[in-house]
């Protein structure tokens, strides 16, 4: 209860969290505010000049169709744009901020109107899973934790003493560890499928269009997981082989069996002793995700690329530079938190 | 506990992710009523739809529009109309241009990507008749004082190409065989090719006519084509799997249609802008 109370009350706190705080709501309630204000997609679709509306006017009676309206809404600033493809191609676009409607065809405003549909465009919203950051980040974590997991039993059985089982896990370390993940990947989405006779399309309904993509996150699924399983072994076997012999020795007088030893006094105490290399490797992950390019999934990185080879605009690196470092953030402080709390056991 | 936990959060991810892979980039086409040429021996990977696949990221032939999902370009709608004259629906499947040709026949019907026709790829797949002819072309400034009426004019130039393309390859074969000295700076992508251009870095870009038609097209003030080698035309066409004959000649009766029609030179206009 006391705990309790000291939570709530706001001046016991430490002076960095009241200062932390009060920043972050706010941000929130600034950009509540913002988002409150702003111009409705209506308004910005109003905005378009009178050549612009012409043209949505014809293209609803012609085949083809040359016009692509994009709106991207991020709350806080939203942009639109009214693009034409082909050989004349027009251009006309706004940035809606505070309420109000800018020109985004110049200036800053252009500026700011290229940020906002770069950083939607690799937020992958109103996308499914597999685009940009939701891609980067569903990748990143069922591998990570399915690699962690096929780890403890690789690790356990690396520093076992029956020698086949030792034999069996050193060597697929030493594989996965020995080859490079890209190539890895590209085992595994186009030799297994062409050895096998299957592919991988074919796990999904024919008429689903996403087949092909759902298929090669598969693929990419189980080329990162079996590889982060090799790495997080090593991390976890020399967390095991830390523990002092003496703990080891210990718990064998007490007459514990080799189980019982690992399950209450080696492991827990070898898992504080993970977390860094752990989170280290996890950070690396995020980062090796790009190379699902390679297989024809779009992750952060792709789409970056995708829009400088569209637009040869070299500014769309800023918006993935920035994704990436907020990602590696909030995860590097969700496993100091983790870390701090397993300290207990030291 | 905790594992039942964490394997049910495991699997609750799995099923959200598959879930929410609702249709969404790919693009569908409503088809034509009635189909112009005759489908009834053609074996499609799903019926009704011709899945094409092809590397979105070479403008304009492909492109993303910009709101990052609409797939615009030249084959692109040279695809839909194809798909209007066979009488299915086009489902386009983005893929990276490294093992595109493995795909085919796995992951898509087709593979309608600016693909030229050569020898080498015609040992491992069927090719369409070719819908657009391609050449190796050299662009300068619009200032430029030079002339420049054969690539061995470019001797004592620095030139830039796209890394691995024709355009590369032809560059250092002149090199090579000491025809000119100039120095090629290879880039991964075309676009650094015209942006070095624009800052004087190089004097001239060598690239493929078409896409140099479709770049002097927006940029009608920069740049200028000075020089088309029309002796050594490019086809492209499209790459169908090697036992799929079938589709092959569906596919060149459709073509022979939109020829005859006149879709190619109102399609080129519209792209090219000649």
């Amino acid at each position: 209860m006391s705990k309790l109370k000291k939570l709530v009350t706001f001046k016991h706190w430490q002076r960095s969290t009241k200062t932390a705080v009060i920043l972050i709501v706010a941000a929130l309630v600034l950009v509540f505010v913002l988002s409150a204000i702003n111009v409705s997609e209506q308004d910005m679709l109003n905005n378009a000049s009178p050549a612009i509306k012409q043209i949505i006017e014809e293209e609803k009676t012609s085949s083809r169709k040359s016009l692509t309206i994009t709106y991207n809404n991020l709350g806080v600033m939203n942009y639109i744009s009214f693009t034409t493809s082909g050989a004349s191609a027009i251009k006309e676009s706004y940035v809606g901020f505070a309420g109000a409607i800018y020109g985004a065809d110049e200036g800053g405003w252009k500026f700011a109107g290229q940020m906002v549909n770069y950083t939607y465009r690799m937020l992958g919203t109103g996308e499914n899973l597999l685009h940009g950051v939701k891609l980067t980040l569903l990748l990143t974590t069922l591998s990570m934790g399915i690699g962690a997991i096929m780890s403890v039993f690789l690790a356990l059985g690396k520093i076992s003493e029956n020698k086949l089982i030792s034999k069996i896990s050193s060597a697929y370390i030493f594989f996965f560890r020995g080859t490079p993940l890209l190539i890895q990947m590209f085992v595994i989405y186009f030799s297994v499928p062409g050895i096998f006779g299957f592919s991988w399309r074919s796990l999904f309904s024919a008429g689903d269009p996403e087949a092909v993509y759902k298929g090669a996150f598969i693929a990419a699924l189980i080329a990162f997981s079996l590889n982060a399983a090799a790495y997080c072994a090593e991390i976890v076997r020399a967390a095991i082989q830390s523990i002092d012999k003496g703990q080891n020795e210990a718990a064998k007088a007490l007459g514990m069996s080799y189980g019982q030893m690992m399950r209450t006094i080696i492991i827990p105490q070898s898992i504080r002793r993970m977390i860094p290399p752990l989170c280290n490797e996890f950070v690396m992950m995020i980062k090796d995700v790009s190379l699902v390019f390679a297989i024809s999934l779009m992750d952060i990185t792709t789409i970056s690329k995708t829009i400088m080879t569209s637009e040869g605009n070299y500014l769309v690196f800023i918006p993935a530079l920035l994704i990436y470092l907020v990602i590696t953030a909030i995860f590097t402080l969700l496993f100091g938190k983790i870390e701090k709390r397993l300290s207990i056991y030291e | 506990m905790i594992k039942k936990l964490f394997a049910l959060a495991l699997s609750v991810m799995m099923l959200l992710s598959f879930a929410a892979c609702a249709a969404k980039t790919a693009e569908e086409v409503p088809a034509a009523a009635a189909a112009s040429v005759d489908m009834s021996s053609v074996k499609l990977m799903q019926d009704g739809v011709l899945t094409v696949g092809m590397e979105i990221g070479y403008p304009p032939f492909e492109d993303f529009a910009e709101d990052g999902t609409t797939p615009i370009g030249y084959d692109i709608d040279f695809a839909k109309a194809l798909g209007e004259k066979l009488g299915v629906t086009v489902n386009f499947v983005n893929t990276a241009w490294d093992g595109i040709f493995q795909g085919i026949g796995v992951n898509y019907d087709c593979v309608i990507s600016a693909v030229t026709i050569t020898e080498e790829r015609k040992a491992s797949m069927l090719f369409s008749e070719p819908y657009i002819n391609n050449y190796q072309a050299v662009v300068v400034k619009k200032d430029y004082a030079g002339k420049i009426a054969s690539f061995l004019d470019l001797n004592g130039l620095s030139i830039s190409v796209q890394k691995e393309t024709t355009s590369d390859i032809l560059m250092s074969d002149y090199v090579s065989t000491g025809s000119i000295d100039a120095t090629i700076s290879a880039n991964e992508k075309v676009t650094t090719c015209f942006t070095q251009l624009e800052n004087g870095e190089v004097d001239a870009v060598v690239v493929d006519s078409t896409v140099a038609d479709g770049y002097l097209a927006s940029n009608p003030d920069k740049f200028v084509k000075i020089f088309q080698d029309e002796s050594e035309p490019e086809q492209f066409g499209v790459a169908v799997a090697m036992d799929n004959t079938a589709l092959q000649a569906a596919i060149n009766d459709a073509i022979a249609k939109l020829t005859a029609e006149g879709f190619f030179e109102s399609n080129v206009a519209y792209w090219f802008g000649k």
